[in-house]
């Protein structure tokens, strides 16, 4: 893959404007300073000299000063904000619209990696955008006409800063190479620590049962002990940048402290235009000196900043190449495909290279779908749904072909039941219609269900974690038929009905897919339950041949 | 606050020395800094006045400017030094906390740990235990060095400028800092403590919409779905807001206390130097120890924002750090080797009437009994409870002749296995999920293992023990999931097993041969499942039928 040359950049160009308003603001905020120095350096300059001095003015002055410094900082933190929420907000938006566009056979990372990126790791943008953006023009301005505030009083102080200044940049591109590499590292392994920690802690109970426990809280510690120790390799190079700063201003603030007072003694007679230097003139030189090095330290405080936005950005970049299948339609509520409910594969071949056999099934018919494990059962399942399309060959239904045009409304038809479910945070009831109008209770009795939902605390409003918190393996299955048979569909597709279930219970849901089908419903079912499909009309053989 | 304090004591209790040592270099750097204004500003002064009194030859110079020169470097050094050991301290203290957390959730109730399972438990713990970061580095130590440095500052300019400059600058920073950081506080105590909620939520949607997207999409509820997630995240930005808000005006308040303090003692020392009561140089020196404090309270304001978020994770936290008490000890002896159990009765996990009531069983080594039953009548129920897993309200269990109350967690699972219906495999390689179990195993006792499961020709033909699973078993299919779920269990030898619904998922005929497989490989085992399927009621040498209790209220 061809590495984007600046995905950063790019990244951040909708909100490039609101961006350099706020920095022009921070900027402003430091421009005011040497007007606040002068003042300062004019009482303290008089007072030492015996002159009179209008302090309470001079001090109002300063005051009123800092007032405004403080408000445009105060903007200017408002614009970078306004900026980084633009930002992020946008970009979850585009994955999720993303996400919702995929189809779920060739999803790119697990649901955790997309949630990690977009709930946390976007996050890392924050900082480059409020601190990292703005130090940068801080850094563009303000030393040089600090410079250039001196050179005017006179060229030695100029000099020292001269030195000294040109001088961090160097350093700090340095360290901060080196800062970058580790931190891309760093993150990359936070990302895989945090799967493994949610991978362990979801696999507890088995943990515990095969009492692994210790080797597990060991295992752990180590990998922990990993992490912390990259941490620390990022952090004392990031501290090294910042300390090499400090040190740089430190020697230079000091120079121009010394040199100040010893011209101010007498002692040293060279360094300013012709006069000797003025006490107002030294005091305001030392003044500024601090903030010459200022913005320089706060860029390298953001420095991290920049690496952790550079990083979150080129996974983006290399999301957004990355292709998947996507979903055939929007997977939204539209009116049914009319026309009889029937499905004909011919001459398809699955996305992972898996070929099927043709079939067709008429309205109103009951297949079984048996095979092997592996044999494509659910495949075949799916592209019936049309949940995705085959990648050779075509699958019609209601005597037109499936394509992205017609999947929502030939889905609008199908009563679904998916092997594994996925309960959503939401109610049973919600989790049982999802949305479908039609009788519960009917639905519910269809799948021998309606005693599981009395013993629930809570009936139909009982709120069901992921995996259906509360339910039992079978319980679940049965809620998930429940689902399918609501709202009375006329073509109902179900992967595993049957699995999990006592004999009494099994029966009685094979008895309600068949109620559904005497009532006129296309049946489908993939089963390994040979009592189910014998109950078909028909029963379909996968081979499972690639 | 009462949260706070255990999770600020482990981490205090376990890296004393080394934030001890931070806060001292935390407190050094604030003092060097103030120091290193304050004496630059008096030195310029002094220096400017001697100067035109035409007394510079007899000013001591190289006091004064070896000083500035000391302060400017070790400020630095100590500032590498701070940076370095409370950084290392506290990931310390939150790596303890993390294991502590797993240990704590390894040794909690069943039904405690079932619930972490979910992708939205397991988010919350991680993202708490993250919060926690912040309290030590970024809350306590720079408010305890701050106000350290403001009280050691408040003697010294006392003492070398004058009570009234000292006062006005200490207590004015302290009253004036500590109002706005304590307004500041407050109001983000609440959108901080909401914002984690309507993070959550987000995440906790999106991963609804990923997970459930198939069925999301036949429904047509994915759109709706979607939008579900952004407003959830709208309403996070709409709270982060608030916070930013909030934060701004702080900076901008400190900036303007700094200017007015500023201001004041510029005005409070030149009156005082006009008046001839202190030197212009010591009135400097006050002045600038004042740009310098900024310094001290400035950094307790972003930590601050975040209180609530600290607040709330501790409180979520806390629980998982003590360990729930053992379970009292009833009985000791009871003959038999094998499995057996005498008059159990049992309460479902929900709690309400009796689940299972005076249930009497016995399984030998090498016997396999089947417990039958319809769906929901406790099956699952007594196989946790044999296993230790479930409260059992009256009745006796004994495994290999020793009572299950008496014995402690490492026996029990040395001498039992449960395969609960649905168990979870770890990312990683077969060979790293069989291992689990037993964790020196040679290939060949792993390759035995998979072969009594049926599952060593399907694995050998896409990379064996070194084939790669992904989170949640992916990359097998959910019939070889549960192969190697109970080829692991097997690894245990354990003299007791315990299967629920052990071949679910799998054909007749491969069930059949699984199960003599597993009796092949492990012949002493007593052996009960509880099952509902022809193959494995067929394969048990007897069955024992459970009935579902009606009168739930006996």
């Amino acid at each position: 893959m061809r590495r984007d040359p600046d995905p950063l950049a790019r990244l951040v160009q909708p909100v490039s404007r609101v961006l350099r308003q706020g920095s022009a603001l921070t900027v402003l905020s430091g421009l005011v300073w040497p007007a606040q120095a002068a003042l300062v350096a004019t009482a303290f300059g008089r007072l030492v000299a015996g002159q009179p001095v209008g302090i309470g003015g001079l001090a109002a002055a300063y005051v009123v000063l800092g007032l405004v410094r403080a408000w445009l900082g105060m903007a200017a933190d408002r614009k970078a904000q306004a900026a980084a929420e633009t930002l992020t907000a946008g970009l979850r938006a585009e994955i999720v619209a993303g996400e919702a566009a995929r189809s779920g056979a060739g999803a790119a990372g697990g649901a955790g990696a997309v949630a990690a990126l977009a709930a946390e790791k976007l996050e890392a943008l924050v900082p480059w955008l409020t601190r990292y953006a703005p130090a940068r023009l801080r850094v563009a301005v303000l030393p040089p006409v600090i410079l250039a505030l001196s050179l005017w009083f006179s060229w030695a102080a100029g000099l020292v800063l001269l030195i000294s200044g040109p001088l961090i940049p160097v350093f700090m591109a340095l360290v901060g190479l080196a800062a970058r590499e580790t931190s891309e590292r760093q993150m990359a392994r936070i990302g895989s620590l945090n799967d493994l920690l949610v991978d362990r802690l979801s696999a507890l109970a088995d943990i515990r049962l095969l009492g692994a426990g210790d080797a597990v809280a060991r295992d752990f510690a180590t990998q922990a002990g990993g992490l912390r120790r990259d941490t620390m390799a990022v952090l004392r190079l990031a501290f090294l940048s910042s300390t090499v700063l400090e040190l740089f201003a430190a020697v230079g603030v000091a120079m121009m402290a010394v040199w100040v007072g010893f011209s101010l003694l007498g002692v040293v007679s060279f360094g300013t235009w012709g006069a000797p230097l003025a006490p107002e003139a030294g005091i305001f030189l030392l003044l500024l000196a601090p903030d010459f090095y200022q913005p320089m330290r706060d860029l390298a405080a953001a420095w991290h900043d920049k690496a952790a936005a550079e990083a979150v950005a080129a996974e983006l970049a290399a999301r957004a190449a990355t292709q998947t299948p996507s979903l055939p339609g929007r997977g939204e509520r539209v009116a049914p495909l009319a026309g009889p409910a029937s499905i004909t594969l011919a001459g398809c071949r699955a996305a992972h290279g898996l070929r099927l056999p043709d079939m067709a099934i008429a309205p109103g018919e009951a297949v079984a779908l048996v095979g092997p494990s592996g044999a494509g059962k659910t495949t075949v399942l799916r592209l019936m749904a049309g949940l995705s399309l085959p990648c050779d060959g075509e699958v019609r239904v209601a005597g037109q072909t499936l394509t992205s045009d017609n999947a929502d409304a030939w889905r609008a038809r199908i009563g679904w039941m998916p092997q594994s479910v996925h309960f959503l945070n939401a109610s049973l009831r919600a989790n049982l219609t999802l949305g479908r109008a039609g009788d519960v209770a009917a639905a519910l009795a269809g799948s021998a269900a309606a005693g599981v939902v009395t013993r629930l605390p809570g009936g139909l409003t009982a709120r069901l974690g992921e995996t259906g918190g509360g339910l039992s393996g079978g319980e679940a299955r049965r809620m998930t038929l429940a689902r399918a048979l609501h709202g009375a569909p006329d073509v109902i597709l179900a992967d595993e009905p049957t699995a999990d279930l006592d004999a009494g219970t099994a029966g009685a849901v094979a008895e309600g897919l068949l109620a559904a089908n005497r009532r006129g419903a296309t049946l489908v079912v993939a089963t390994h339950d040979r009592n189910l499909a014998a109950r078909m009309d028909r029963i379909i053989r996968l081979e499972g041949t690639a | 606050m009462k949260h706070l304090a255990p999770i600020l004591r482990l981490i205090l209790r376990d890296q004393r020395p080394a934030l001890l040592r931070g806060a001292t270099l935390a407190l050094a750097v604030l003092l060097a800094g103030v120091a290193l204004l304050g004496l630059s500003g008096w030195f310029i002064t002094a220096a400017a006045a001697a100067g035109l009194a035409g007394a510079g030859a007899v000013f001591d110079v190289f006091r004064p400017s070896a000083g500035v020169r000391f302060l400017a470097l070790g400020r630095t050094a100590a500032r590498y030094g701070e940076r370095l050991l409370t950084h290392d301290a506290v990931l310390r203290g939150l790596e303890s906390l993390r294991l502590q957390v797993l240990r704590g959730f390894l040794a909690a109730p069943w039904q405690r740990m079932a619930r972490i399972r979910s992708a939205q438990a397991l988010n919350r713990l991680t993202a708490d235990v993250d919060a926690l970061d912040g309290l030590v580095l970024r809350l306590v130590l720079p408010l305890a060095a701050g106000l350290a440095a403001l009280a050691i500052t408040f003697v010294l300019l006392w003492w070398l400028v004058g009570l009234a400059v000292a006062l006005w600058i200490c207590v004015g920073w302290l009253a004036a800092g500590g109002a706005i950081l304590w307004l500041a506080g407050r109001t983000a105590l609440g959108p901080s403590r909401r914002i984690e909620a309507a993070a959550q939520a987000f995440r906790s949607r999106l991963i609804d919409l990923i997970r459930a997207r198939d069925d999301l999409a036949v429904y047509g509820l994915l759109q709706r779905q979607a939008g579900a997630v952004l407003a959830a995240d709208n309403r996070r930005h709409a709270l982060r807001r608030i916070l930013d808000r909030a934060d701004r005006r702080a900076g901008a308040a400190l900036m303007a206390v700094s200017a007015l303090i500023g201001g004041g003692a510029l005005w409070l020392g030149g009156t005082l130097a006009q008046s001839g009561e202190i030197t212009p140089a010591a009135a400097a020196l006050g002045f600038f120890a004042t740009l310098a404090l900024f310094e001290a309270v400035a950094p307790v304001r972003r930590a601050l924002a975040d209180l609530g978020r600290m607040t709330d994770a501790a409180r979520r936290i806390g629980p998982s750090l003590t360990p729930p008490p053992a379970a009292a000890v009833q009985d000791a002896g009871h003959a038999g080797p094998g499995l057996s159990c005498d008059g159990l009765w049992l309460k479902p996990a929900g709690g309400g009437g009796w689940l299972v009531r005076d249930l009497s069983l016995a399984v030998a080594p090498g016997e396999t009994v089947a417990l039958t039953g319809p769906s929901g009548c406790g099956k699952s129920t007594v196989l946790l409870a044999l296993a230790g897993l479930h409260p059992i309200a009256r009745g006796r269990v004994a495994i290999g002749g020793r009572g299950l109350a008496g014995m402690d967690e490492a026996t029990l699972r040395d001498r039992l296995t449960l395969l609960p219906q649905r168990s979870a495999l770890l990312a990683g390689t077969v060979a790293g999920n069989l291992r689990l179990a037993c964790p020196d195993a040679p290939d060949a006792d792993l390759w035995q293992a998979l072969e009594a499961v049926r599952l060593a020709d399907p694995l050998r033909a896409r990379g064996g023990l070194d084939l790669w699973i992904g989170p949640g078993g992916a990359g097998l299919s959910g019939g070889e999931g549960r192969r190697l779920a109970l080829a692991r269990a097997l690894l245990r030898r354990p003299d007791v097993l315990l299967l629920d619904e052990p071949t679910e998922g799998l054909d007749a005929p491969t069930s059949g041969s699984v199960l003599a497989g597993i009796r092949h490989l492990a012949p002493q085992a007593a052996i009960l499942m509880a099952s509902h399927r022809a193959a494995e009621t067929a394969f048990a040498d007897r069955r024992i039928q459970i009935t579902r209790i009606v009168d739930a209220t006996y």
